[in-house]
């Protein structure tokens, strides 16, 4: 035998024993690659093969009887290139290169076979005939396809071929499969394109024809929770699916739903106060209750909440964090966002009532203590000590560059009040001392 | 750390692109069109693309489109409109457009053009920022941008501005610099610069750089390599580059900059590892950081790399080439 066939031997049987896995453990949801070294730990002589690594890490005197078993029952191959344990999978670093390649291979062949057949069962009048080996072909390819996503995260073609073939289905089961599998293949690579991908594109699928999507939908905001390295991809996802419910589920009161979640996020955001996304995610709800309130204002609804007040209690709960979290620049975006629609939607709109010139007046020294008080915030986070304290100093970085934000959103009739508040502040002197950098922005920005 | 070490790019790049017995390189194999742009334009920029086997490269090219039209990343897998840009790109680089059926190409990504103006990446649907840029990009290079509608491409491409200035993937989606770069460099193309508020996203552009001269790609993130193309290009699409350090960010590519080879496990060669650039200091390297680092060094004119066009993100005597031949 050849040394290549030998290989190709190995590799075959590799893929069988992670499929056979599959098949005793259909409830695999977690899995990783470990390093030999590692597996050695957790399949030691000193324990028993299948121990948790805290087992072998701190051996008990108690074994219980299963485990006995197991030791007895398994496999030595098995425990040398792979380990299975509540539901969690490890597959060995060593072995890798040859599962993927016998992986990739086995799922080639099954697609062509299984595209071969499909065309010929078009083809056949009597499509019964076709069928069993159409059947077999396809949970043959579900199966590799499987195996090779599990090596190779954003392999278009396997995530294709599975939504080729579900595309053909209308079970709801069958699309919730293929959401384990993906939050499977996101446990070991959270930042798999592809993956996300393949969720949105099972989830518009069944969105159409399911009942219980709202809890759908609550279990995807947990699982994007419970990723811990919060992305991009991730947020617009959520968001993607918002747009979803609003288009597909017209009979849902989206601006209640939508303050809902503004609320429940704020926890979260709260303990994520660096990262951008999250803010962004919360400028999106808050833009979209803006638009809602807009056009429901001639319209009565059922529902009755103050939108200034909302935006009051966003903008206090910002300063908060804002003089707690010193130097975070997230806050500060949200900050410049927040000012930025009170001017230009609550401060300057234009009112129709018999009140007008009075409402003018009274809009006026609304706007005039805002400024007052958004200037005195600023001020404060700008004093630049002399030490090296790299928070203090993005504190003040970030506070300028704010004040040269409001002069730029202030609308022209505005200007004045802001330029009398500025009085006294050398503005440009201020950017350039906490922020040297960015002299050429300011210079053109402030002329 | 003060220059620029060709040679061992050089070196790095035919060496990665013959790698494939790794699982690291074989488990990228299936975008390996991307991978030989990115590998191409880099060795073009460097002045060394007459180091490779021109025929080897084109026919495989061409072995990896589909009857639909599209290329795929690698023989054997689906076409998509990612590696339908890096096809033509490639065929661009090696003065070889002419062997195109530009009409099957074009045929491939107007079918992926949406009601709403948007594009979706394949068949499948999925709707991204990016594919706008691509389609119109390609077409562009093909002289086919007026088989799309242009009008409803550009409009959808606005309507996912963000109040910061910059542009997320879909309406309302966050802004990012790779978004960014792609709807700026589509409406560049397509002549809409003029719809753009230069001043608010170049403000945006340029807070993405750190203190370490670096570049990220949104706040709060870690500086990248990959970054300097993305932010830089956009830049000076719209006229505001002088707004960044330039001299902090040369030195900060020139410092991800891989040059005496660390002896890791005993797979690799100690020689292999010379060369490249990573995503930042002291990291691993790859093709892809290796390409957007020498293509941010070019836009910032740095000696010995060839200037970039930084729409078509295509060496500028190649887009001359294609454009006033």
């Amino acid at each position: 035998m050849s040394k290549e066939s030998c290989s190709e031997e190995k590799g075959l049987n590799l893929l069988h024993q992670l499929e056979d896995i599959f098949e005793n453990d259909p409830l695999i949801d977690e899995m990783g690659y470990i390093h030999p070294s590692q597996f050695s730990l957790l399949n030691d002589e000193s324990g028993i093969p299948g121990d948790s690594p805290e087992e072998v890490l701190h051996p008990s005197a108690e074994r219980t009887a299963s485990s006995v078993e197991s030791l007895l029952d398994a496999s030595n191959q098995e425990n040398l290139y792979f380990w299975n344990r509540d539901h969690k999978l490890g597959i060995s670093t060593q072995i890798l290169l040859q599962l993927y390649r016998s992986a990739k291979q086995s799922f080639m062949s099954a697609f062509k076979q299984y595209k071969a057949s499909n065309i010929q069962s078009d083809k056949v009048v009597d499509s019964s005939y076709a069928f069993p080996s159409c059947d077999h072909l396809e949970s043959i390819l579900m199966r590799h396809s499987r195996s090779l996503l599990l090596l190779s995260c954003d392999f278009i073609t396997a995530w294709n071929c599975r939504k080729y073939v579900l595309s053909k289905k209308n079970q709801p089961s069958v699309f919730m499969d293929e959401l384990h599998l993906s939050a499977l293949v996101l446990s070991y690579a959270p930042k798999s394109e592809q993956a996300w991908s393949h969720r949105r594109w099972v989830i518009k699928s069944i969105s159409a024809n399911c009942s219980n999507f709202n809890e759908i939908l609550e279990k995807e905001s947990e699982l994007v929770e419970k990723i811990a390295e919060v992305l991009i991809l991730c947020r617009n996802y959520i968001l993607l699916n918002w747009k979803e419910i609003k288009d597909e589920l017209p009979c849902l009161e989206s601006p209640m739903l939508v303050l809902h979640e503004l609320k429940r996020a704020r926890n979260w955001a709260a303990q994520h106060i660096a990262d951008n996304s999250c803010f962004h995610y919360r400028r999106r709800l808050l833009l979209k209750i803006l638009e809602d309130s807009s056009c429901r204002r001639c319209v009565s609804s059922g529902y009755n909440f103050d939108m200034e007040q909302l935006w009051k209690d966003e903008l206090d709960w910002n300063r908060t964090l804002v003089n707690r979290f010193v130097g975070r620049e997230a806050l500060w975006l949200h900050r410049r966002f927040l000012s930025s629609c009170w001017i230009n939607h609550f401060l300057t709109e234009s009112s129709n009532t018999s009140n007008a010139s009075k409402e003018t007046a009274s809009k006026y020294h609304e706007f005039g203590e805002f400024l007052e008080n958004e200037l005195c915030l600023a001020k404060s986070c700008s004093t630049i000590l002399d030490n090296d304290f790299e928070d203090l100093q993005s504190q003040a970085k970030h506070s300028a560059c704010y004040i040269l934000w409001l002069r730029t959103q202030v609308p022209k009739p505005l200007e004045n009040e802001l330029l009398e508040k500025l009085r006294g502040v050398d503005l440009l002197n201020l950017l350039n001392k906490s922020c040297p950098e960015r002299s050429s922005l300011f210079n053109d920005i402030m002329k | 750390m003060g220059e620029l070490v060709t040679e061992k790019h050089v070196r790095y790049i035919l060496a990665a692109e013959k790698r494939k017995d790794d699982f690291e390189s074989v488990v990228m194999e299936h975008l390996r069109m991307n991978g030989v742009y990115w590998g191409l334009t880099t060795l073009d920029l460097l002045g060394k693309l007459d180091t490779v086997d021109v025929n080897e490269f084109v026919s495989w090219v061409m072995s990896c489109q589909h009857e639909s039209g599209g290329f795929s990343g690698n023989i054997g897998h689906d076409p998509h409109i990612l590696y339908t840009l890096s096809a033509v790109q490639v065929l661009a680089l090696f003065n070889k457009l002419d062997i195109i059926d530009v009409d099957k190409v074009t045929k491939y990504i107007v079918s992926l053009q949406n009601e709403d103006g948007s594009f979706s990446g394949d068949i499948w649907g999925e709707v991204d920022t990016r594919f706008s840029y691509i389609a119109i990009s390609c077409l562009s290079i093909l002289h086919c941008l007026d088989k799309i509608n242009v009008e409803k491409a550009v409009k959808y491409i606005l309507s996912c501005k963000n109040m910061d200035g910059g542009f997320g993937c879909t309406p309302g989606g966050e802004s990012h610099a790779g978004q960014i770069f792609c709807c700026v460099g589509a409406l560049a193309i397509t002549g809409s610069l003029d719809l753009v508020d230069k001043d608010l996203l170049g403000w945006w552009l340029c807070e993405r750089q750190v203190k370490s001269g670096g570049l990220n790609g949104r706040p709060e993130k870690l500086p990248d390599v990959c970054y300097s193309w993305w932010v830089l290009s956009s830049l000076i699409m719209i006229d505001r580059v002088h707004w960044i350090n330039k001299e902090k960010l040369i030195k900060f590519i020139l410092n991800c900059q891989v040059v005496l080879a660390e002896l890791l496990s005993c797979d690799f060669e100690s020689d292999t590892e010379n060369g490249g650039i990573s995503d930042r200091p002291d990291d691993a390297v790859d093709i892809f950081h290796t390409y957007f680092g020498v293509a941010g060094l070019s836009l910032l004119e740095y000696p010995g790399v060839k200037p970039i066009d930084p729409a078509y993100a295509l060496p500028v005597d190649v887009v001359d080439r294609i454009f006033f031949k």
